[in-house]
């Protein structure tokens, strides 16, 4: 149940912010490294301004522990992040 | 298939909704930050129920190493990094593709599609083998900066940030200064 039916929903949470956000369409994925469109942005800055304060509150109140599941290695982060933004400035995804 | 290709008139027809949950669900898009809302909303409740936070590259992995592992029995990113299995992250990411296409679906914005609606046509013309080609190749490298980076927008930027991981804050600048180059470069002309 905890393996199956909790991902899913949540799952359909995610999938249902990304697609009314706009996240399944090319030009809004490209048009955010062409500065035009700063929609990918909003929504990730929203996400994370709004997620920051649930998740601290909830470590605060002594609910959860952090699950940072990728551990730091500068220049891994740094450089698969240069990889990755060339694939998603090019396929739009 | 007649649903799918309702006229625009009929579907405003259709729906006189005075209520207002039905009005948010069927709009085709919300401001991004009303639906980033809800996504840090999502992630925040992710880690209270399941102590786990989503994240969707890794979901392709897990699934690709029933065919890595049997290609090569001694890959070390297979055996030890992101072994196959349906994993949690699986599960989620089934769920993502259903939410999205519920969203679709209830605001009548889903089509079967073969070529992205806008923009894509005006930089590299009509051929349709043109956007496969590169969906494939950009799905490729993307996949394969996120095996590096250790995670995607939504596992290591998204899921990371919130929770203040360093390797999120290194990540995301790297994401868009390449980005923003292959932008520039694709589109030269009109950047």
């Amino acid at each position: 149940m905890s393996t199956v039916v909790i991902p899913l929903i949540i799952g359909l949470a995610f999938g249902w912010s990304l697609h009314k956000a706009g996240m399944t369409r090319y030009h809004k994925i490209v048009n955010l490294f062409r500065l035009t469109d700063l929609a990918v942005l909003k929504f990730m800055m929203a996400a994370m301004v709004v997620g920051v304060g649930l998740i601290y509150a909830f470590v605060g109140f002594g609910w959860v522990t952090l699950a940072i599941s990728t551990p730091v290695y500068v220049l891994g982060n740094f450089v698969g992040g240069l990889v990755f933004g060339v694939g998603m400035a090019g396929a739009g995804f | 298939m007649s649903v799918l290709s309702t006229p625009k008139d009929e579907v405003a027809e259709k729906q006189p909704h005075s209520n207002w949950l039905m009005t948010q669900i069927r709009k085709p898009e919300w401001s991004p930050y009303a639906a980033g809302t809800m996504l840090g909303i999502t992630v925040a409740l992710s880690l209270l129920l399941a102590g786990q936070m989503p994240g969707s590259s890794g979901s392709f992995e897990n699934l690709i190493a029933f065919l890595g592992s049997k290609l090569d029995a001694n890959n070390i990113y297979f055996r030890f990094i992101m072994p196959a299995g349906i994993t949690w992250q699986v599960w989620l990411m089934l769920g993502v593709f259903l939410g999205a296409f519920a969203s679709a679906w209830l605001s009548h914005d889903f089509r079967w599609r073969k070529m992205p609606d806008k923009q894509w046509i005006s930089v590299f013309g009509s051929a349709r083998w043109k956007r496969w080609l590169i969906a494939f190749i950009g799905g490729a490298i993307l996949e394969i900066g996120a095996g590096i980076a250790g995670g995607c927008t939504s596992g290591l930027a998204i899921s990371g940030g919130v929770q203040l991981a360093p390797a999120a804050f290194l990540f995301i600048p790297g994401m868009f200064i390449s980005g923003i180059i292959t932008a520039a470069i694709i589109y030269r002309k009109n950047f």
